[in-house]
């Protein structure tokens, strides 16, 4: 009795495990298939305004010769939620808000005579306290990374993947939009 | 004429005797058949145990499916986070084997359940200093700090990860009392109240399980899940070591009736109260009873039944060992008395097999002297063995020779001080005679084994019974010390 009920536990136990680790894999992959249908999302938002926007991206060298950014910002903040057809290089761009599993993630760029001048998150991955830690501690050096290349194209934080993930993607939808 | 006469009259004895037989062997396959339910339900309890540390491990590995384990950082802070979620299983299961559940009583004994609740405090511990230790390196790792600056980091994120130190704090204190060495130099209720703390150090913690990590995310099954344990634990502490027993003392109430000095240092406690009968005692079960005087109340005694309650009175037989007890002695007629109980398998419910051997010694047949009271034993059924240094500990040897008598089971009685160099629990005088355990039962390995007794003196009776082959589920001990 003793050992069957030994053998029943182990069996038991170890199915309970494998189907956790099932689960947690498959809540995963869908989690990855999620956040590679985001891209596309907003990679396709701004496909319908980047002929506009890269029209005007040639034309905006010109076109603003004060880099002002001080001055420029409030007059532009409205500028992204009203169309992108009528953004200026100068001003903020608000890019979508991408999910992840440990939150929503969305920044706001500050752009001035063709360059980021600043990076702001208007939300980060914020679901449980320890993402809140870790966002707190990315989200600076994922500003500087950005500023110093001047592309979304940099490496991830680590240990921060998700909230790297999420940052980059909504910064490349609102590059996007700016027409850099 | 004699001879047909006779005939009959012997035929009839033998038929008797034969019915007796097999009565004896029908009740017995009847326990066997309980027996083998209540084998059943402990196993149930073990894998159940089991289970619930798995599916702590499992709601971590549905949360994160292991994609946590990729660096150095993302694997400590997956075992830091498992051992939280383990040892805190582990202490609502302990929470659960103390809360005296029936289901648990009745399968594998109160005692047996707080036998497994000690010996899972250390391994809880160690869990959730793990836990703390780990996810604190884990944590530094990944965020390229020190263990310092994580650690104050921890306090800058509200008030759940303070609860949560406060919460193993409190816990270290608890199993520290514990410790078998430590626990000595406390009163009894000094460290029990202390114990009382480890209610607060698991709910303290319960914030930062919720808030600090994604595993118990709001709006998981996890969560839920989680949320039940807890309310599980506590709600069966609740129930059943504060709602039954207050439920049963407002309805028995009791009342001490009178003391009788039964022996120097020895005494009966007769009391009085009220539908007795519904509180199912069983001969052999004990209760936990307040006596409550300005002078006693605070002392809860666990005292075995010294006969069957009745439905308006109640006998409990004590030996003075402490001041406690001593104050007992002189308690006033009158005095309220709450009961928490009857718990107990020392009774005939326990047994599983045809025949019965009783050995007691001391004030160890308390529980004998209910017991064989409420057994229905028919004659040849049973043999006792009462055993005492001198005659002065034959307390209560007249009831049980008593109820020999009128149900027809033998009993015998050992009277001398054990041999000073040879570890043994018979008298000297026996050991010298070739007197062994086999040759005072004469169905021992036919029987269930009951001791009662002081500790040492009774494990040796259970080396005996194992060296003489008994299995361990007939042997039935109950330990009096204090």
């Amino acid at each position: 009795m003793r050992k069957r009920a030994i053998a029943a536990s182990v069996v038991s136990s170890s199915a309970v495990i494998l189907i956790g680790w099932q689960i947690g894999a498959q809540a995963q992959s869908a989690d990855t298939s999620l956040s590679a249908a985001a891209p596309a999302r907003t990679s396709a938002a701004p496909a319908t305004s980047s002929p506009q926007s890269s029209a005007r991206a040639s034309t905006t060298p010109t076109a603003t010769p004060e880099p002002s950014t001080a001055a420029s910002a409030p007059s532009a903040t409205s500028a992204p939620s009203e169309s992108p057809s009528a953004a200026s290089t100068d001003g903020t761009y608000t890019g979508s808000s991408v999910n992840t599993r440990y939150g929503t993630v969305q920044v706001q760029i500050t752009v001035s005579a063709g360059s980021i001048t600043d990076v702001t998150a208007l939300q980060l991955t914020d679901s449980d306290s320890r993402s809140v830690q870790i966002s707190n501690r990315a989200a600076p050096v994922l500003r500087q990374e950005v500023l110093a290349a001047q592309s979304a194209n940099v490496d991830s934080v680590s240990g921060a993947t998700y909230t790297s993930d999420g940052y980059l993607k909504s910064l490349q939808s609102a590059l996007d939009q700016a027409g850099l | 004429m004699t001879s047909t006469s006779q005939r009959p009259r012997a035929s009839s004895r033998r038929r008797e005797a034969a019915q007796a037989d097999r009565d004896v062997q029908r009740a017995a396959s009847m326990r066997q058949r309980n027996y083998r339910g209540r084998a059943r339900a402990a196993d149930v309890m073990g894998i159940l145990c089991w289970v619930s540390v798995a599916l702590s491990i499992a709601l971590y590995l549905a949360y994160s499916g292991g994609s946590q384990l990729t660096d150095a950082g993302g694997v400590v802070t997956a075992v830091g986070i498992v051992t939280g979620l383990a040892g805190t299983d582990l202490i609502l299961i302990m929470l659960v084997l103390a809360a005296r559940i029936p289901w648990i009583d009745h399968t594998v004994g109160q005692d047996r359940a707080v036998a497994l609740h000690r010996r899972l405090g250390k391994p809880a511990l160690y869990l959730i200093l793990a836990h703390a230790v780990l996810l604190t390196i884990g944590y530094s790792i990944s965020d390229g700090t020190n263990v310092i600056a994580e650690t104050v980091g921890f306090f800058g994120l509200g008030t759940d990860p303070i609860l949560a130190y406060l919460g193993l704090a409190l816990l270290l204190l608890v199993v520290v009392t514990s410790v078998v060495a430590v626990r000595r130099h406390f009163a009894y209720e000094a460290w029990h109240l202390i114990h009382l703390l480890s209610y607060i150090a698991v709910l303290v913690a319960l914030p930062h399980q919720l808030s600090m990590g994604g595993v118990l995310a709001d709006g998981t099954l996890q969560r839920v899940y989680w949320i039940a344990l807890y309310v599980a634990a506590f709600g069966s502490i609740l129930v059943f070591r504060f709602a039954v027993p207050i439920v049963r003392t407002a309805r028995h109430r009791l009342r001490v009736d009178r003391v009788d000095v039964i022996a120097p240092g020895v005494f009966s406690l007769q009391l009085r109260g009220t539908e007795l009968r519904r509180l199912g005692a069983e001969g052999g079960q004990y209760a936990v009873w307040r006596f409550w005087s300005w002078r006693t109340w605070w002392h809860a005694h666990p005292l075995s039944f010294s006969a069957m309650p009745t439905d308006r009175t109640v006998r409990l037989t004590v030996r003075e060992l402490g001041r406690g007890t001593a104050r007992l002695s002189r308690i006033r007629p009158g005095t309220f008395v709450s009961i928490e109980g009857p718990y107990g398998i020392f009774t005939d419910q326990a047994r599983s097999a045809p025949y019965l051997s009783v050995i007691a010694a001391g004030i160890g047949v308390t529980p004998i002297r209910a017991m064989l009271e409420h057994a229905s034993l028919r004659p040849g059924e049973a043999t006792i063995l009462l055993r005492g240094t001198d005659q002065s500990e034959a307390y209560l040897w007249h009831e049980i020779g008593q109820i020999a008598q009128n149900t027809g089971v033998s009993a015998f009685s050992m009277l001398g001080p054990r041999p000073r160099h040879v570890p043994t629990w018979m008298s000297a005088h026996a050991l010298a005679n070739g007197i062994t355990l086999e040759s005072t039962f004469p169905h021992l390995l036919d029987s269930d084994l009951f001791i009662c007794g002081p500790t040492a003196w009774a494990e040796e009776v259970v080396a005996d019974a194992r060296d003489a082959g008994m299995p361990e589920h007939r042997i039935h001990l109950e330990r009096f010390d204090s």
